[in-house]
């Protein structure tokens, strides 16, 4: 396998407001102003500012996982959403494996989205299939 | 000895870590704790059986059990047949008072978790519910806590004399050993952990 247990990778994503616009209006068509008015977010929402799609966010760590893994499949991956990852910040997202499957050819990986504080509003699991070595 | 007191498996609806796993993490990792407790939620698992890993690994796995209250989440050590009997383990709106008596009564140790976190944290129910009687120790090291939320609980347990421990409130593998509690002996099972809680003299340590 190509990969170990414990082995570590990150990167930082970039979920700035135009980034983030361009997710919601041309991607997915998602432009409600949560995403992409702080003010308004504030104001009416009551959230500390513009948030980051959830959808954006497990996009960001599927492709953590195939910055770390090229070719990789993914089985399954799963995100709990415990705070607000907000627009314009700049977070880290991690992966971390803590499982391998030697006969399936599988790894198991925590992924997480640290804040500049250090929380995890994001964290999830991952089953990737690794693509074997020629 | 040093114990996280505060950990989800795959048990938990939200637990995404094998025990398997966190007892590796622990050994690659090297760190510094010799056990850790898993705290399920809404429940208690009396099913798994985790020996073969405790020997494996040389870790001592404990189980207690993390219910829900009025005045927040509650960490229970010590769970038996009384008080599973005693109230219903699944509900999420358990009488605080009712958590802390039947627990005293049945030789658990009942204590309030991430106290400061918003909704399910004992602070955010002090000024509207009050000072509720019984409480002897508080989670002040959670590894879930965002920026605030320690100090809060710190302040808490000064103004009213608890006593504290730490707990990492792991949900994937890669998060537990990030906070725990140090006990000035060996704790064996979870009749010596309530013994041990009762007795005092620990402190939470936190490594993140």
């Amino acid at each position: 396998m190509m990969v170990e247990f414990g082995d570590e990778f990150e990167f930082q994503p970039d979920v700035s407001m135009p980034t983030v616009k361009s997710f919601t209006t041309e991607a997915t068509r998602m432009d409600f102003w949560r995403f992409t008015d702080h003010e308004k977010a504030r104001e009416l929402g009551g959230l500390p500012g513009a948030i980051v799609p959830g959808i954006m966010s497990q996009g960001i760590l599927a492709a953590a996982i195939h910055r770390f893994l090229p070719g990789s499949t993914i089985r399954k991956i799963d995100t709990i959403f415990r705070a607000p990852l907000l627009v314009d910040s700049s977070p880290t997202a991690r992966g971390v494996v803590t499982h391998v499957d030697e006969e399936e050819g599988t790894a198991e990986i925590d992924l997480t989205l640290v804040n500049e504080a250090g929380e995890t509003p994001v964290l999830g699991t991952a089953v990737v299939e690794v693509a074997r070595a020629e | 000895m040093i114990l996280d007191l505060h950990n989800h498996s795959i048990k938990s609806d939200d637990g995404r870590a094998r025990v398997e796993s966190y007892c590796q993490w622990i050994r690659k990792k090297e760190i510094p704790i010799d056990g850790f407790v898993l705290t399920e939620h809404r429940q208690y698992d009396d099913e798994s059986d985790y020996r073969a890993l405790e020997d494996e690994f040389g870790l001592r796995i404990l189980k207690g059990s993390e219910v829900e209250t009025e005045y927040g989440h509650v960490l229970v050590f010590g769970v038996n047949d009384d008080l599973r009997a005693a109230f219903d383990f699944t509900r999420i709106d358990l009488p605080l008072a009712t958590v802390l008596e039947e627990s005293g009564r049945c030789g658990a140790q009942a204590v309030p978790c991430h106290p400061g976190r918003p909704n399910v944290g004992l602070c955010a129910h002090y000024e509207t519910r009050g000072v509720p009687e019984g409480v002897e120790i508080i989670e002040v090291a959670s590894g879930g806590s965002r920026a605030g939320e320690d100090e809060a609980a710190a302040a808490l347990a000064e103004r009213h004399d608890y006593a504290g421990v730490g707990g990492s409130d792991a949900h994937i593998v890669s998060h537990i050993g990030r906070c725990a509690t140090r006990f000035p002996r060996e704790i064996r099972d979870e009749e010596d952990l309530v013994a041990a809680l009762r007795e005092g003299g620990f402190e939470a340590v936190r490594w993140t």
